[in-house]
């Protein structure tokens, strides 16, 4: 029996230190992204990468909580795999703990910096830096570091002071080099060798501008 | 005259059964293709867009009939241009297998003009095969794999809207044309120095395959070498850099069509100098 109690304290005492792990601040910010059920909002895709060239691409997405987002366009568009939960529900999806790294000055606005460490192997997620906004409650910059999909970026700008959801959001990520098949190529492209060796790995950036949310 | 020896040489032309043979070869390849396209299509964008579908998600449809048109165009630009060499020889090769022109002289017919009724034949010839593939392929193209965005790797994985795509195709096609009446108005010159038909048809081959390697080659000579005529027979390639060069493109179309009046004036001069008996 005494072994009993003393196994409950000390699961209780883990799952109280794991509670007390998670930053106040990002839980703030957790609340009000999870007060958020559903939105729709029009996307405007500006893609910039070195070897691909592709012109304005508009889109229209649909984010119901709990659910895989949903994009429609009348045209071919390219969507990042990563950058566009902006509710960071797949963050905050599985149990996670946090550290403190003190207060940086980004695009000179202060934020606090925050490593986000998951606790279950379930999740895709490394690493993630977390640049909180503490005085709007938001989110500012993220790096996150996947198992599978490599390493991206997101910069968020908001409209205005109150919001939770970005105006615009910025993904740069790192891209491998092109594979080409031969029987896709003209008679005549070049192949550069020197030039594909040099484009192992590419950065590239993706300028989402988000409007007309809808937000329920 | 000219006039009248134009519709006899397209008569005769069409009267050839090597004529239907080759339409219907450069339509069989065609479909070839687009059956190919049809079942393997998907797989061959998948390895295409292997390492952005790491990172991204692709919303629409890139097997569509602009990436078709544009595959077709790729793979028939050394096939066509040998059909159509072989069918362009023969209107003089054939004239001096069958003797029919020692028969045309003796009814006093102008050689000049017999050599260029020949030549504007070939060409109108060429036009038409181009025109009949272009239809065919847009029609069976957009009917059966639809519109949408273009994508080709040039250097770089370049994106066309679907409209953009189309207006590209076409002028690639319109600058192609020039290319392929440059080759046919080359195999009739070979045939005027040649005579023998498959003497002909392997000179033109040569030329062919002569041309498609030294479009590779880099010989550092600077202007001469960017205005060597293989150098401009893939000027129609080059409406789909994501930039398109309007001016370079039009002048070289123009020096290739300076090419060509050189050609049909080489070989008039050759036909008209020698010795048809």
């Amino acid at each position: 029996m005494k072994n009993l109690i003393g196994l409950l304290f000390f699961i209780f005492g883990i799952t109280s230190l794991s509670a007390q792990e998670i930053d106040g601040d990002l839980l703030k910010i957790k609340s009000r992204m999870d007060a958020i059920n559903e939105f729709s909002a029009e996307l405007q895709l500006d893609l910039d990468a070195a070897f691909i060239n592709m012109p304005t691409k508009y889109a229209s997405m649909h984010y119901t909580k709990g659910k895989d987002t949903k994009f429609s366009s009348d045209d071919f568009v390219v969507l990042p795999k990563r950058g566009l939960d902006f509710a960071f529900s797949e963050l905050f999806e599985h149990p996670f703990i946090t550290v403190d790294r003190g207060i940086e000055t980004k695009n000179n606005k202060e934020v606090k910096v925050l490593n986000v460490i998951p606790t279950d192997n379930q999740s895709d997620m490394a690493l993630a830096t977390l640049y909180l906004d503490v005085k709007n409650e938001r989110i500012s910059a993220s790096e996150i570091t996947t198992k599978k999909n490599g390493t991206y970026a997101l910069e968020m700008e908001y409209p205005d002071l109150d919001a939770i959801l970005p105006s615009q959001v910025q993904v740069s990520f790192a891209i491998e080099k092109l594979k080409i098949p031969l029987n896709f190529m003209g008679s005549d492209t070049d192949i550069d060798r020197k030039t594909m060796r040099q484009m192992d790995t590419k950065t590239g950036k993706i300028t989402l501008l988000i409007s007309n949310y809808k937000i329920n | 005259m000219m006039l009248a020896l134009l519709k006899t040489e397209i008569f005769k032309l069409f009267r050839e059964s090597k004529t239907w043979y080759a339409i219907a070869a450069v339509l069989l390849i065609e479909l070839i293709i687009l059956v190919a396209a049809y079942y393997q299509g998907a797989e061959i964008l998948d390895l295409l867009l292997d390492n952005l579908q790491q990172s991204f998600y692709f919303e629409g449809n890139l097997l569509n009939g602009n990436l078709l048109l544009y595959i077709i165009l790729n793979s028939l630009w050394f096939n066509l241009p040998l059909i159509l060499m072989i069918v362009s020889s023969s209107l003089i090769t054939e004239e001096y297998k069958n003797g029919t022109l020692k028969t045309l002289m003796l009814q006093a017919v102008d050689k000049r003009q017999l050599i260029l009724s020949k030549f504007i034949a070939s060409l109108l010839f060429t036009v038409m095969m181009l025109l009949l593939l272009m239809a065919t392929t847009f029609v069976l193209a957009y009917g059966i794999f639809g519109t949408g965005d273009l994508v080709v790797y040039l250097g770089t994985l370049n994106f066309f809207p679907s409209e953009e795509a189309f207006n590209r195709i076409c002028l690639a096609f319109a600058s192609g044309t020039i290319s392929m009446i440059f080759f046919t108005t080359v195999s009739i010159t070979l045939g005027i120095f040649l005579k023998e038909s498959a003497k002909t048809w392997i000179a033109s081959a040569f030329f062919l395959i002569l041309s498609s390697l030294l479009l590779k080659a880099n010989f550092g000579w600077g202007t001469v070498e960017r205005y060597f005529f293989p150098k401009l027979t893939n000027s129609w390639q080059r409406f789909f850099e994501y930039e398109v060069a309007a001016t370079s493109i039009i002048i070289d179309n123009m020096v290739l069509i300076i090419y060509i009046i050189s050609v049909v004036l080489i070989g008039t001069y050759y036909f008209k100098k020698q010795d048809v008996g």
